[in-house]
């Protein structure tokens, strides 16, 4: 019983553990957050196709996850589910979800995938906003 | 005549003198002389100081363990703020609020509803203000409301000038919005980046009578970087509107919200514990296209640490540049 508990223990923490050692995890840095809706795919057919009923005012947090490569906006599936925002985490893409490592706690968290830009074209929107809030700044300056 | 027209004309002669001398003077000399700009050999100017506006945040924070227990060893990079949005990293500086003095205003309910409890209140305040341990810069104030308005029973120094015979038990309604409309402006007046402004509220939250919205003093309450300690006189237990407006309040402003029950001594220790572990951050205003900025702080390693802080402040343009309202 004892063996086959222990059995069953290593094997769940062999996906994790290949993927510290092989180092398939990502690099990445959270730059943006807010508590936003939750999405609805995780709610299941029920709430999504079911019949109408009261709303839930719930919230999710919602992360900006920038990456060399690709920016992820990605959701929470509860309200506490939080990611530590340490300048640079480790992060994978599972099954349509994308897993951040939580380094203090040595296990992921999974979170569902609401948009993903290519890096280069992020950058040029931000750029874009930034310019018109400092043409915004400028022009109340001058009010 | 003559005489006098030569002494005219030699007088004119010196004083056109004296004009080329000054034009001389002025024009020779180097502007940091004539201005009186200490300047070294070198010809540079030293010890001048410019002064600009800065755009800076400031934001009194506390952080617990798992246990509840007030975080004494936290380091800059153990945390991050979510400033509208944004997550902010970067700091200015990091220090203990135990370094900066206290501008702190006692509130005392003296309406209908709390006289029941009103001496166990005018005790807890007279401990609180006696014997607490107090920095020489801190100042303390007491106002007491009840029927129609609110009074000032001394301002900046009671420690020395507060005697519980001020708080007369007077009854009638309760002016809690008006009263505290008043203790944040007086915060407000003798303002300063490096003290802390704090209420200290005893009331049961239940408003009878002011003049003046929730929404218009939560706002001032949160512009002006006010903490509020809301003790409540009522029954805490029951879930009442009063006990949550002053949970809100002191939710919103970053302070904390007790039961009168829960007895003098916890209430004025848990009180003080937060008043001398508070950490005081200051960073660069974040650019927003919106005047409100909420803040959260998060743990970036350890997700067991919990932070408490004011729920947002407001950034105003004050002439040409921005100011943020803090600390």
């Amino acid at each position: 019983m004892k063996r086959g508990f222990w059995l069953v223990l290593s094997l769940c923490s062999v996906p994790n553990l290949l993927a510290a050692q092989f180092g398939i995890y990502q690099h990445g840095s959270v730059v943006r957050m807010h508590m936003g809706d939750c999405m609805l795919g995780h709610r299941g057919m029920m709430v999504a196709f079911g019949p109408p009923s009261i709303p839930v005012q719930d919230s999710c947090p919602e992360y900006t996850l920038v990456s060399p490569n690709v920016v992820y906006v990605i959701v929470g599936k509860t309200s506490n589910q939080l990611i530590p925002l340490a300048e640079v985490i480790d992060f994978r893409l599972q099954k349509n979800e994308l897993a951040v490592r939580l380094d203090d706690a040595k296990r992921e968290t999974k979170f569902e995938i609401k948009e993903m830009f290519v890096r280069s074209d992020w950058d040029r929107i931000q750029r874009h906003i930034d310019a018109q809030m400092k043409a915004a700044e400028v022009h109340d300056a001058e009010r | 005549m003559t005489s006098n027209f030569v002494k005219a004309a030699i007088r004119c002669n010196r004083r056109s003198r004296l004009l080329v001398l000054l034009f001389l003077v002025a024009t020779l000399s180097p502007p940091d002389r004539l201005f009186a700009l200490p300047s070294n050999n070198t010809g540079e100017s030293v010890d001048v100081t410019y002064h600009s506006t800065v755009s800076e945040v400031r934001l009194v924070f506390f952080a617990t363990d798992e246990h509840n227990h007030n975080v004494q060893q936290l380091q800059k990079d153990d945390f991050a703020i979510v400033d509208d949005e944004r997550v902010i990293r970067e700091f200015r500086s990091f220090t203990r609020s135990a370094s900066v003095n206290l501008d702190v205003v006692v509130m005392i309910d003296s309406s209908e509803s709390v006289l029941p409890h009103l001496q166990q209140v005018t005790a807890d305040v007279s401990q609180l203000i006696f014997q607490s341990p107090w920095s020489s810069g801190d100042l303390v104030s007491v106002i007491s409301f009840s029927g129609m308005e609110a009074h000032l029973l001394c301002a900046e120094n009671c420690r020395t000038s507060f005697r519980a015979d001020q708080i007369v038990p007077k009854g009638g309604a309760t002016p809690l919005l008006d009263a505290l409309d008043l203790a944040t402006t007086l915060l407000i007046r003798h303002r300063q980046p490096d003290v802390w402004p704090v209420i200290l509220l005893f009331s049961d939250g239940d408003d009878t009578i002011s003049k003046i919205s929730f929404r218009h003093v939560r706002e001032k309450i949160l512009a002006s970087g006010t903490q509020i300690y809301a003790i409540d006189a009522g029954n805490s237990r029951q879930l009442s509107n009063g006990t949550a407006t002053l949970q809100r309040l002191a939710g919103d402003s970053g302070g904390r919200y007790m039961g009168l029950s829960d007895g003098p001594v916890k209430v004025l220790n848990n009180v003080m514990d937060d008043l001398h572990s508070g950490l005081l951050v200051t960073y660069t205003l974040p650019k927003s296209s919106s005047e409100f900025h909420s803040i959260r702080i998060l743990p970036t390693h350890n997700l067991n640490l919990q932070f408490r802080c004011r729920c947002g402040y407001y950034s105003r343009r004050v002439g040409s540049a921005r100011q943020e309202d803090g600390p």
